[in-house]
């Protein structure tokens, strides 16, 4: 019987674990999660903060579902090491979990920002089910925050603002929102969003040292320009620090991640990796790529899970990626890789409308749309087919794409 | 109110303010390629009828896009 353990209860580790019951009728599965809650569904948790959502919707697994599977899932459990020679997992109450595949789908925790002031109350990440309560509870109390961190994160933290009428500063440390994806003319019709629900995007800004009160509790934001923001929450998100550290002792290859192949192998015998944590190789983009889209983790860890069941190379990884925003008037859409490329194209259309696509070697590799999603099946269509189409972008630009109005594929 | 009909079927999207205990809720992101299409055509028809493929809808579920829509198989 083989006994297969999974780090991680995301929706990675727990597709993975769906799985190998799938796959592996009879054999032992155990899943251990630092979080004293099984897996949630992380993509509604900022709906939770909003108070636009309640909780029950939001849980997907109960521990029954465990038990249903004959999975033993382990909260509130900590992983000190993993000892790959003797193949263990060390657990921090001593105990040592016997393994004969092991799964890595520990994800990332948000990174704090090294300046005076980050530990205060009030100084909030964003990431965990008991982060969104947390938020929540600050924000139906609050009249003002700051917000630190222009990205598909920090965009979360404005909409919790706006949805629980606070009035909040957003500040940036370059001149746009997400300056690696959008050019100024995309991304102003994001911070015309912020603005409609309350949210000021302030530029050329960031954060120089948040000021509290003699209990510790955040009062304001000041930025390197010296200007203060007070503020009776602050919201940080600047990036994910990836889940790691007790794998030091382990002869892991990373690269910023765990390093996997499109099989979800790592360079060690019977040890795989799968969702946030990876570094993938990208079969669409020929070569090594991340991503920390909710459907790209629960893809990854079906492929863990078949390829560990299999005991071979069954299953290769071979996803375009969608992340949404929804909180404004308009929907955000970004596929595959939309910052990476050696070319782009791109159009605006009207005040809520516009459009970005990535080329690589002449052949789509991601892109964001914004306002009009109609076409994103099109142009995920042709990144699967790996077409070269970067030179006819006026046919990929027009406000309705026909790929009948491309030139034939040619041989490649 | 958007819908869309099919062998006997019809599929409406219904916008809603309240939450209250669904069977199931899920965001757009959540969706297949194929079924996130076929949602945004829906959205986008008003009331008018573009789907012919009910695959990957629940009835009574919720989807969460720039609303919260309630779909029913009827």
């Amino acid at each position: 019987m083989t006994e297969y353990v999974i780090i991680g209860d995301g929706i990675s580790g727990s597709s993975a674990a769906e799985t190998l019951r799938e796959e592996d009728p009879d054999s032992e599965i155990t899943v251990i999660t630092d979080e004293g809650e099984p897996l949630y569904n992380r993509i509604l948790i900022k709906e939770h903060a909003k108070g636009k959502l309640p909780e029950a919707p939001i849980s997907i697994h109960d521990e029954a579902w465990y038990e249903d599977r004959d999975i033993t899932l382990s909260l509130d459990t900590h992983v000190t090491t993993v000892d790959t020679d003797e193949k263990v997992v060390r657990i921090h109450d001593g105990s040592d979990v016997s393994y004969d595949k092991l799964l890595i789908a520990t994800g990332g925790t948000p990174t704090q920002l090294p300046v005076p002031g980050s530990d205060a109350e009030g100084v909030l990440h964003f990431w965990t089910f008991q982060d969104a309560r947390r938020i929540k509870e600050y924000a139906e109390e609050a009249e003002q925050a700051a917000i630190v961190g222009a990205g598909l994160l920090g965009i979360d933290f404005a909409a919790v603002c706006g949805a629980q009428g606070v009035e909040g500063n957003y500040l940036m440390r370059g001149d746009r929102w997400w300056r690696y994806a959008l050019s100024s003319e995309g991304a102003e019709i994001m911070h015309q969003g912020m603005r409609d629900v309350g949210v000021e995007p302030v530029f050329d800004s960031g954060l120089d040292h948040f000021e509290t009160d003699d209990d510790g509790q955040v009062t304001a934001a000041v930025d390197p320009n010296g200007e203060r923001y007070p503020c009776d929450f602050a919201g940080v998100a600047i990036g994910l620090t990836f889940n790691t550290e007790f794998l030091h002792d382990v002869d892991l290859e990373m690269d910023n991640g765990i390093v996997v192949d499109q099989y979800m192998q790592t360079n060690l015998e019977d040890v795989y990796a799968a969702g946030d944590l990876t570094r993938f190789y990208d079969v669409l983009l020929g070569e090594h790529a991340q991503n920390g889209s909710w459907g790209s983790a629960k893809e990854q860890g079906r492929i863990a899970g078949t390829n560990m069941a299999a005991d071979g190379e069954t299953e290769g990884f071979e996803w375009v990626s969608s992340y949404s925003i929804t909180h404004f008037d308009f929907p955000f859409l970004s596929f595959g890789h939309p910052t990476l490329g050696d070319d782009h194209a791109e159009r605006k259309y009207s005040d809520t409308e516009w459009r970005r696509i990535a080329f690589k070697d002449g052949k789509i590799v991601g892109g964001v749309l914004i306002g009009d999603l109609a076409p994103q099946s099109k142009f995920k269509q042709l990144m699967r087919e790996g077409r070269v189409v970067a030179d006819q972008k006026e046919v990929l630009l027009a406000e309705t794409v026909d790929l009948d109005d491309l030139a034939p594929a040619q041989e490649q | 109110m958007s819908s869309s009909s099919t062998v006997g079927r019809t599929v409406t999207l219904r916008r809603t303010e309240t939450v209250r205990s669904p069977p199931r809720v899920r965001h757009v992101d959540e969706l297949s390629e194929d079924a996130l299409a076929r949602f945004y055509d829906l959205v986008t028809s008003g009331g008018g009828s573009a789907v012919t493929d009910l695959t990957g809808f629940v009835d009574g579920e919720i989807i969460v896009f720039t609303d919260y829509y309630r779909v029913s198989l009827e």
